[in-house]
């Protein structure tokens, strides 16, 4: 049996329906921050144990980009929302 | 002057009768008629854009299928000139555009009371008459080719493919229904 992930556009769809992009990293440093805090955002991730958010594409579907939060200990996914909700908590 | 003549190729396979009479599963083409890609604003919603259809082009329906947030497929089964649908186009609200799909995204029917026994092989979207309703559709893929799947009638639905890939969705949907085709 499949695995449904819940979007918020579509229902309960199968994990087959998405393209799991990874990591929601932390927001992008400013410009001229120095090569440290780049390569930290660019290659550096936490891997946590236990709730972790992550970009999926529901690319069979609505074709939306969402954010998912997913428990690496137990795969329970809890809030998916709209990658653009992102955009008023500053991040992306 | 091109130097090579346009070739006009059917997008299903030319023998098109997939089930005997008296199965209980049918499958068809839908020849003619239109579909048009609609992209609204963030602010746009459906109410809108059938009103707005409502006011330039009556009578061609307001069918309206909703594949994305603020995204349609406008859908009617006349036939419509590019000089019309440039009119149209022009005449819209200024929250839509629309992009014609006509012969791009191609329609077919799988009708009969097996028809849902055999799209659950395809689909996970829970098609149950009582959880999705007739005019209702889902953006989904059946195997793994996207299609739209909208409910059209008690025991009928309406797929819209790519036309690249209606020959294939047409050949896995025979192999789904090999077991009621017989009547
Ligand atoms: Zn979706």
């Amino acid at each position: 049996m499949s695995s449904l992930v819940k979007c918020p556009h579509c229902g309960l769809r199968p994990r087959e329906e998405f393209t799991i992009r990874g990591e929601v990293a932390t927001p992008r440093p400013a410009a001229g921050a120095d090569e440290a805090a780049w390569f930290d955002h660019v290659y550096l991730r936490d891997n946590p144990r236990g709730e972790h958010r992550e970009y999926w594409h529901h690319s069979g579907g609505c074709r939306r980009w969402l954010v998912l939060s997913r428990n690496t200990l137990t795969h329970e996914t809890s809030e998916v929302v709209d990658a653009s909700t992102l955009k008023s908590e500053g991040g992306a | 002057m091109r130097d090579y003549p346009l070739e006009n190729r059917y997008a299903f396979p030319a023998h098109e009768v997939a089930f005997n009479k008296g199965a209980s599963i049918s499958l068809s083409p839908v020849k003619g008629g239109f579909v048009v890609h609609v992209l609204g604003d963030a602010k746009s919603d459906e109410a809108a854009l059938k009103q707005t259809i409502n006011k330039i082009a009556p009578e061609l329906g307001t069918d309206v299928r909703g594949h994305s947030p603020n995204q349609w497929f406008w859908v009617g089964s006349v036939d419509i000139s590019n000089d019309r649908l440039a009119e149209i186009s022009a005449a819209l609200h200024p929250q839509f555009v629309m992009t014609d799909q006509t012969h791009g995204r191609v329609r077919m029917k799988l009708s009969g009371p097996s028809s849902r026994v055999v799209l659950a092989k395809g689909t996970m979207v829970d098609l149950s008459p009582d959880l999705f309703a007739i005019g209702q559709s889902a953006m989904t893929q059946i195997g793994h080719i996207g299609a739209m799947i909208t409910r059209v009638a008690d025991d009928s639905f309406e797929l819209i493919v790519l036309r690249s890939f209606a020959g294939s969705l047409w050949d896995e949907l025979q192999h789904m229904a090999a077991e009621f085709s017989h009547g």
